[in-house]
C-alpha cells in the first residue's frame, strides 16, 4: 500500500508527462472500443432487421443490392417489378404471403413506402417478432399513413395529424403534393430497424399521388398553365371519387410496377425451387434472393474490412503503450536520485521494481477508465447521427464479456511493458544515484 | 473465443443426446427415399423450356419415410441458412450437395431437410459439410394440397470428417 502511495505522489509529481501518457492510453481505449461496439451493433442491427421471409424478389441487380435497397433502404433499386409478375408469382401454389413495397417517395428525407396490409401482419424483425402499434391501427382507406416510432419521435406527428408526401428522395422536392395529405391513423412501436423511419402508406396511394396524373390526362401535352389547373381540378375529383368508390375495398391497387416484394411460403422447403423458378423467369428479368443467405454473403465479403479495422485499433493500441514505455524509460534517468534515496532508507531492488510496474500498471488502469468514460460519452453523442445516417442502432449498454477482455487484455500489455522499465530500475546500484556524475 | 465455447457446449450436448437415446443412427440421404420410389433425376428436369415452369417442388408427391419420424439421427450435408443472427444460425435447410442454391436445381422435398437448433450455432462457411444429430420427424403442412417434407429438431452440429 505504501508503494502504491509513492507511486501515485510520483506521478503527481511528474503530472504533464503523465497525463499526457494518460490521455494516450485512455484515446487508443476509446478507438478500440467505439470500433468493436459499432462493428458488432452494426452487424446485429443488420441481422435483427429481416427475420421470417423466405424470398425477397426484385428486378435483376446484384443480390446485395437488392437486400440493401429493398429492406435497408441504403441506395436505390435500379428497376422495378412489373405488376404483372407479382401478380402471377404470388398466384402460384405454395406462396402464403406476399408484401409488395413501393419505395422511393419521401416525406423529409424520410423513406416512404407503398405496401399492403399483409406488411403489418406478416413482416418480422429480430428474431421473427412481428410488428405492433404503439397507437392506432394499419390503414384502412386511401390517404393514410401509418408511421414508423422514430418518424412520430422526431417530426412530432400525433394521430389525426396530415402529411404531405413528396416525390423523390431527399428533403427537398419540387413536387409537393400538398393536395393530398395523408392522415396519420396509426404509429409502430420502436423496432431499431429501418421501419422505425418509415411512413407506410397504401401501394394504390403511391400511384394516385404521382402515376395517377398520367393516366387521367389524355391530351398530356396540353399548355402548361391549363395542364396545372386541370390538374389540381381533376385530380380533387377524383380524390373524392376514389373514397367513395374504393372505401377500404382496394388498396393495393394496379400500379404498373412496384420495387419489389416478399414472399412466404407454406413450407421453407419451397424456398429453393421458387427461388430457381424466379431467377429464370421468362417474361421478366427477376431475381429473387434468400436473405439469410445473403446476409452470410455480406458478412463474408465485409470480414476483411472488419479485420483491418480491428488490427489498426490494435496497433493504435501498442502505440500507445510504447509512448508509455518511452516516457516512463526516459523519466527513469531523471529519477536515479529519488530511487536511491529510496534504496537508501531502506527499499530493497524488489520494491524499486514493484514501484515502477504499479506506476504503470496505474497509468494504464486510469486510461482504460477514461477511455472507457470516452467512449460511452462518443456512443452517446454519435447514436442518433450512426441511426440516422447508416441504420445501425447503437446498443448503449454495460460493456460485454468480450469489451471487458479488451479491456484485461490492454491492461495486462501495460503491464508487461512497465515490466522493462521496472526490471533497469531493479538492477540500478545503491550507489548508482548517490555518486554524482558529471 | 465464442466459437469454441460453443463447440464445447455443443459436443456436451451431443453426448448428453447419445447417452439419453442411444447412439444416433447414422442415415444417408438414399435413406431418406421410400425403397421401391424412382426419384425423378433432378438434373434430368432441370431444362424445362418452354413458358411451363414447375412452380413448386420437382417431384412434387415424392414420399418420404415414414419409419424415419421421431428416430435419432445424424444427417451430412450442406446448410443454406434461413434464419439467424450475426453469429449464429437458428434455422436452415440442409440438403445433400452445395450449391443447392444456385448452380443445380434444387433437390426434390424428401432431399431437403429442415433443421431448426435451439440457441443456435455458429456455421463458419456455407462452404464446408456439416454433420447434423438430432431428432427427425415427417412434416405435413396445408396449403392448397397436403405436403409432406422433413424436420429435424438438430442438438448438435459438428464439421463433416470422411
Amino acid at each position: 500500500m505504501l508503494l502504491v502511495k509513492l507511486a501515485v505522489k510520483s506521478l503527481l509529481n511528474r503530472k504533464a508527462s503523465a497525463l499526457l501518457t494518460l490521455f494516450t492510453i485512455a484515446i487508443s481505449v476509446m478507438l478500440l472500443m467505439s470500433i468493436e461496439r459499432v462493428r458488432v451493433d452494426a452487424k446485429s442491427s443488420f441481422s435483427n432487421t429481416i427475420s421470417g421471409t423466405d424470398l425477397i424478389v426484385g428486378a435483376r441487380t446484384g443480390d446485395i443490392q437488392l437486400l440493401l435497397s429493398s429492406v435497408f433502404r441504403i441506395g436505390h433499386a435500379n428497376n422495378g417489378v412489373s405488376w404483372k409478375s407479382y401478380q402471377y408469382i404470388t398466384g402460384q401454389r405454395g406462396v402464403k404471403w406476399a408484401i409488395p413495397m413501393s419505395l422511393g417517395d419521401s416525406h423529409k428525407g424520410l423513406a416512404v413506402l407503398g405496401t399492403n396490409k399483409d406488411y403489418f401482419e406478416h413482416y418480422r424483425f429480430a428474431k421473427k417478432q412481428p410488428l405492433s402499434f404503439s397507437q392506432g391501427h394499419e390503414f384502412n382507406h386511401l390517404f393514410e399513413v401509418v408511421l414508423g416510432a422514430e418518424v412520430a419521435n422526431t417530426l412530432g406527428y400525433q394521430l389525426g395529424d396530415e402529411v404531405v408526401i413528396a416525390h423523390g428522395m431527399g428533403n427537398t422536392s419540387f413536387h409537393n403534393h400538398d393536395d393530398n395529405p395523408f392522415k396519420v391513423v396509426g404509429i409502430l412501436k420502436a423496432t431499431g430497424t429501418p421501419v422505425d423511419k418509415t411512413l407506410h402508406i397504401p401501394l394504390a396511394a403511391i400511384d394516385e399521388i404521382h402515376g395517377g396524373h398520367a393516366h387521367q390526362h389524355q391530351p398530356a401535352q396540353a399548355d402548361a398553365n391549363d395542364h396545372d389547373h386541370d390538374h389540381d381540378h381533376d385530380h380533387d375529383h377524383d380524390h373524392d371519387h376514389d373514397h367513395d368508390q374504393h372505401d377500404d375495398v382496394d388498396l393495393v391497387g394496379t400500379p404498373k410496377q412496384i420495387t419489389a416484394f416478399l414472399l412466404g411460403f407454406d413450407s421453407p422447403l419451397y424456398t429453393l425451387q421458387v427461388r430457381r423458378n424466379i431467377n429464370q423467369y421468362k417474361d421478366e428479368a427477376l431475381l429473387a434472393i434468400m436473405p439469410g443467405v445473403t446476409l452470410r454473403e455480406l458478412w463474408e465479403m465485409l470480414s476483411i474490412v472488419e479485420k483491418i479495422l480491428l488490427l489498426f485499433s490494435i496497433v493504435v493500441v501498442l502505440i500507445s503503450l510504447l509512448g508509455m514505455l518511452t516516457s516512463l524509460l526516459s523519466s527513469l534517468n531523471q529519477r536515479r536520485r529519488e530511487l536511491a534515496i529510496l534504496r537508501s532508507v531502506g527499499a530493497r531492488p524488489w520494491h524499486i521494481f514493484t514501484l515502477i510496474s504499479v506506476e504503470s500498471l496505474l497509468i494504464t488502469g486510469l486510461g482504460c477508465i477514461v477511455g472507457t468514460s470516452l467512449f460511452y460519452a462518443l456512443m452517446l453523442l454519435g447514436a442518433d447521427y450512426l441511426q440516422s445516417h447508416a441504420g445501425i442502432s447503437l446498443n448503449i449498454a454495460l460493456l460485454s464479456s468480450y469489451e471487458l477482455m479488451l479491456l484485461a487484455a490492454i491492461m495486462v500489455a501495460g503491464f508487461i511493458v512497465g515490466l522493462i522499465p521496472a526490471t533497469r530500475a531493479y538492477f540500478y546500484s545503491l550507489a548508482d544515484g548517490m555518486s554524482i556524475k558529471i | 473465443m465464442p466459437f469454441f465455447r460453443k463447440l464445447v457446449a455443443l459436443v456436451t450436448l451431443f453426448m448428453c443426446a447419445t447417452a439419453n437415446a442411444g447412439a444416433p443412427k447414422e442415415i444417408f440421404w438414399e435413406d431418406l427415399i421410400p425403397k421401391g420410389h424412382v426419384q425423378i433425376d433432378t438434373q434430368a428436369q432441370a431444362n424445362h423450356e418452354g413458358s411451363e415452369q414447375n412452380w413448386v417442388q420437382p417431384d412434387l408427391d415424392a414420399p418420404v419415410v415414414k419409419e424415419l419420424d421421431g428416430k435419432s439421427v445424424s444427417l451430412p450435408g450442406f446448410v443454406v441458412p434461413l434464419e439467424g443472427d450475426s453469429e449464429v444460425i437458428t434455422e436452415f435447410l440442409l440438403v445433400p450437395y452445395f450449391g443447392a442454391c444456385i448452380h443445380v436445381p434444387p433437390p426434390p422435398p424428401n432431399q431437403i431437410v429442415h433443421v431448426t437448433i435451439k440457441g443456435g450455432v455458429p456455421i463458419e462457411s456455407l462452404y464446408d459439410a456439416i454433420v447434423v444429430t438430432g431428432v427427425i420427424s415427417t412434416e405435413t403442412w396445408s396449403g392448397e394440397i397436403a405436403q409432406v417434407g422433413y424436420k429435424m429438431k438438430a442438438v448438435g452440429v459438428a464439421p463433416f470428417e470422411l
